[in-house]
């Protein structure tokens, strides 16, 4: 029993050092965001005399913030819809047709695309993607879709595996064909590893600096956050103040979001991982 | 098994109809995929290796096949010989550093605690920051915080930018990514010693083992898989640094940080050595396959065992 004791206080001193190590970064960034130049050049580490939220103010009006925040949620929402219905079209087609030429040839192909990694095609895609004309948005979303396909087709495939035929067959004797045995049966059933897709993804591209550099970084109107924050360092480099704001604003999104669904994000990064 | 042929003692009467339209239907679910992938994926990846064989500086006009000019020229090229030494440094650097670490919390966190959730929680909240945020924001800490703690401790070397200083840039940068990235490998440590099975360890338990011998002869075999899956993630992860190098160095000071992705990326869109970036990601190209595909072997072969 008092061992057991021992190793619960040394556990929590444990966690609770490491935690702070954890929060410090963001302790730093916004209570640096909420002091004036005159506070901060007192010190780095006090707690801000006063709510001030100044900084937050002038990063959102210098700043197109509320068109960055728009990007980011247009890319990432109409990417995310294309690959929610496209992954799971093809793995289904895949998955019941791995005895024939073509659809083992198609699932090998597209999953050898594991291998490559984004630095191999970053210079030919600005060049293909600008020969288009579709240094924009547009193109954006098609190159995440694309690059989307291997992890997603893989863990779906994996999945339905797992989901008998028996149902195909019974839909079918029912008298729906492949495309309604797929929307109205399959689909439903996909819906777990749907959730994994898309939480792997969304955070991806709404995170993802590199491609948006190669293909939006001419046009301000274009950015994303993580464009808008790397563009705005350059900008504020003297005023740690404000590059302190601008950092905690462009989170803020993601960090509400945290807050109420990190119990599934957390477990779909896992699932991810693990299939 | 093929739809129409399973289902066709079933379905007589629409047969050889529900035959030819299913396998029709299957094959339009495929299309837009397929269309996606050879026009968005294989043909820039085959753009990239003609391109390579070119010195084309990436908007002129016209530009001179040159064979394998680059690639014999790149195997010489002391910027490129030492990105590549970076990058394995750094990935050796952090993936080691990374998993050590998370290791360590998952079995803290998988112990019996009340505020386990809470800690789990804290802990895995950087994973869902972007690396050029953090990256940015540990650039400044380095820059501006530290360097002010140090003068008020009249630490020397705690009062300079370590980023600022070839020698030492590297750990500033392999840092960041450890802070950032341990949130990822540990809850997947999380899982692994979850699947422990609690009969295993209540036996072992009776049988005397001391929690040292317990942790290497129950726990270890069930978190192989698991060792593998973070490997991949972790080596893939930092062999394509970028996103961090962008944030807080840049590359600098005097060459010093730059990693391989960094240095196509420069080549490519900054100094009009397209045809020549392009060649260079051949290179890492063959490189991350072949690494990836080792460990991939290992993974099956170790997961062939493990059952």
């Amino acid at each position: 029993m008092r061992s057991n004791k021992l190793v619960q206080i040394g556990s929590y001193t444990f966690l609770f050092i490491g935690m702070l190590f954890v929060l410090a970064p963001l302790y730093l960034t916004l209570t640096i965001a909420m002091k004036t130049p005159q506070e901060t050049a007192e010190s780095f580490f006090a707690l801000p005399t006063r709510l001030y939220f100044g900084n937050f103010i002038e990063v959102i009006n210098k700043a197109n913030f509320y068109t960055f925040v728009t990007n980011s949620v247009y890319v990432t929402a109409i990417s995310i819809l294309l690959m929610l219905l496209l992954i799971p079209m093809v793995s289904y087609a895949i998955s019941r047709n791995l005895n024939k030429r073509y659809y083992k040839l198609l699932y090998l192909l597209v999953l050898s695309g594991i291998f490559v990694p984004f630095q191999a095609i970053m210079l030919p895609i600005y060049r293909h993607m600008s020969n288009l004309k579709m240094l924009n948005q547009t193109g954006l979303i098609i190159m995440y879709v694309t690059l989307s396909f291997a992890q997603g087709i893989f863990l779906c495939v994996g999945f339905l595996k797992n989901v008998p035929l028996e149902l195909d067959e019974a839909s079918n004797i029912d008298g729906s064909g492949v495309w309604r045995t797929f929307i109205s049966i399959i689909y439903p059933l996909m819906m777990p590893i749907i959730a994994t897709v898309l939480i792997l993804n969304s955070l991806w591209i709404w995170n993802d600096f590199q491609l948006p550099l190669i293909i939006l970084n001419r046009h301000p109107d274009f950015w994303t956050l993580p464009l808008f924050i790397y563009n705005f360092k350059s900008e504020y480099a003297s005023n740690y103040n404000l590059a302190f704001a601008g950092f905690f604003i462009s989170m803020l999104p993601i960090i509400i979001l945290y807050g109420f669904t990190q119990k599934h994000i957390i477990g779909g990064l896992t699932e991810g991982a693990i299939k | 098994m093929d739809y129409a042929n399973k289902t066709g003692g079933s379905a007589q009467k629409k047969k050889s109809f529900a035959g030819n339209k299913a396998a029709l239907i299957f094959f339009l679910l495929t299309v837009p995929t397929l269309l996606l992938y050879i026009v968005f994926f294989l043909l820039p990846l085959g753009m990239g290796a003609y391109y390579s064989m070119t010195d084309w500086d990436g908007f002129s006009l016209s530009y001179r096949f040159v064979g394998f000019k680059n690639y014999i020229d790149i195997l010489q090229d002391n910027r490129f010989l030492h990105s590549v030494r970076f990058t394995f440094l750094y990935a050796t650097i952090v993936v080691v550093l990374k998993l050590f670490i998370a290791l360590v919390l998952a079995i803290f966190l998988s112990g019996k605690l009340k505020l386990r959730g809470f800690f789990r929680s804290v802990y895995f909240f950087p994973a869902v920051l972007s690396m050029i945020t953090v990256g940015l924001i540990f650039n400044q800490i380095f820059y501006s915080v530290f360097p002010s703690i140090g003068q008020a401790l009249g630490i020397d070397w705690l009062s300079r930018n370590i980023l600022g200083n070839k020698s030492t840039a590297i750990y500033g940068i392999a840092l960041t990514n450890i802070w950032h990235g341990i949130a990822t490998p540990m809850v997947i440590f999380i899982a692994g010693l979850a699947s422990v099975p609690k009969d295993l360890k209540e036996a072992s338990l009776i049988d005397g083992a001391t929690p040292l011998q317990r942790f290497f002869s129950v726990t270890i075999p069930f978190l192989i898989p698991m060792l593998t899956v973070n490997l991949v993630m972790a080596i893939k992860g930092t062999l394509t640094v970028f996103d961090y190098i962008v944030a807080m160095t840049d590359g600098g000071p005097a060459f010093a940080t730059e990693s391989m992705g960094f240095l196509i990326y420069k080549h490519g869109m900054a100094e009009m050595k397209f045809g020549y970036g392009t060649a260079e990601a051949i290179y890492v190209f063959v490189m991350i396959a072949i690494i990836s595909f080792i460990q991939i072997k290992i993974l099956n072969r170790k997961e062939a065992g493990q059952l």
